[in-house]
């Protein structure tokens, strides 16, 4: 349960880090503004800020997904599984 | 330790009961039933007991203990406090190389700017200073409020900083984790949750989303929160204690 709990959140740590630099350039016009890396993606056209919007959105789903899963779905899982396999031995 | 064993009785018996504690002492069913001291009481037991056990088969062998105070400073606490100084280190540089450098425009002292923080640490104390909504306008003063929504602010740190240095009073600490006190682990996460929800409020000029929602839930999120986490804790108590008792009376079967 232990691992579990470092997996998810490393991946939600490092992950979440890389999405955050890449939605300061990508989604960022002001730090002052309420809309801070939430703005809609201001590409500038050239293969790699397509490349980096790509990876910003990327790293943001592996970010929630992988806490989701090594969080809940993982854990979750496992104690269905216990509790079947204890049902069938009563 | 086979020399000079307190227990006499040589046969080495498979349910553990030789070497653990003199069958005097361990706890027939009923006395266990009975057994309504706290659960704190009940793991000091627990961790008393297998100490002295420890000691006691210490003693009984030749195994010659040095007096070890404390790891060496090299390597163990050197190296330790090298990863976390180079990730602080690394993280600094990181952040410095990749965000986007933002240089505003010349400050202008003789007005002032339309966000003003303090350091992010302090946001909890200067969030207390925007409370104007909860400070009342008394009937008996004719609508008018009794004091200054800034002196009302200024006060609500008397409030914050007087309930946590209340708190040792009102509970020692001893439990050891906290299933064991599930009241006061709800307490201590409900002011996390208040730490970190007032902060978001001190920077409402850079919140995304409706400020009116974001002052009721500074205040229920905290309560919201105290609520599950007592349940989630209280839920847990019992298999906890269910977790204890085995291993307690695993070491010492009933007779």
């Amino acid at each position: 349960m232990a691992d579990e709990f470092i997996k998810g959140l490393g991946i939600v740590t490092a992950a979440g880090l890389g999405w955050l630099v890449l939605a300061g350039w990508y989604r960022t016009s002001s730090f002052e503004s309420s809309r801070q890396l939430i703005e809609s993606a201001s590409s500038g056209g050239s293969l790699f800020d397509a490349m980096g919007i790509a990876l910003m959105d990327g790293l943001l789903y592996f970010a929630l997904i992988g806490m989701l899963t090594f969080w809940v779905l993982i854990p979750a899982g496992r104690q269905a599984r216990s509790a079947i396999r204890d049902r069938r031995s009563q | 330790m086979t020399e000079n064993e307190p227990n006499t009785d040589d046969d080495v018996r498979s349910d553990g009961s030789g070497i653990v504690a003199p069958d005097d002492e361990t706890p027939t069913w009923r006395e266990r039933k009975e057994r309504t001291v706290g659960l704190s009481r009940l793991t000091y037991e627990y961790f008393e007991r297998s100490r002295r056990e420890d000691q006691d088969m210490r003693q009984a062998s030749d195994y010659v203990e040095r007096d070890v105070l404390a790891f060496p400073t090299w390597p163990h606490e050197v190296i330790r406090n090298l990863a976390i100084a180079s990730f602080f280190t690394g993280m600094m540089l990181f952040l410095s190389a990749t965000l986007p450098p933002h240089i505003g425009p010349p400050a202008n002292p003789s007005s002032t700017p339309a966000i003003i923080l303090p350091d992010w640490y302090l946001y909890w104390s200067f969030g207390l200073l925007k409370l104007g909504p909860l400070n009342p306008e008394l009937a008996v003063l004719g609508g008018s409020k009794l004091m200054a929504d800034r002196t009302y602010g200024v006060l609500a740190n008397g409030v914050v900083v007087g309930f946590i240095a209340m708190v040792p009073f009102l509970n020692k600490g001893s439990a050891r984790r906290p299933v064991e006190q599930p009241f006061w682990a709800a307490v201590g996460i409900a002011g996390v949750i208040f730490a970190f929800t007032i902060s978001v409020l001190a920077i409402k000029n850079l919140f995304p989303g409706n400020i009116h929602l974001l002052f009721d839930l500074t205040f229920l999120a905290p309560i919201v929160g105290g609520f599950v986490t007592y349940a989630v804790l209280k839920t847990m108590r019992e298999g906890y204690m269910y977790d204890l008792n085995k291993r307690y009376y695993r070491l010492r079967p009933p007779k």
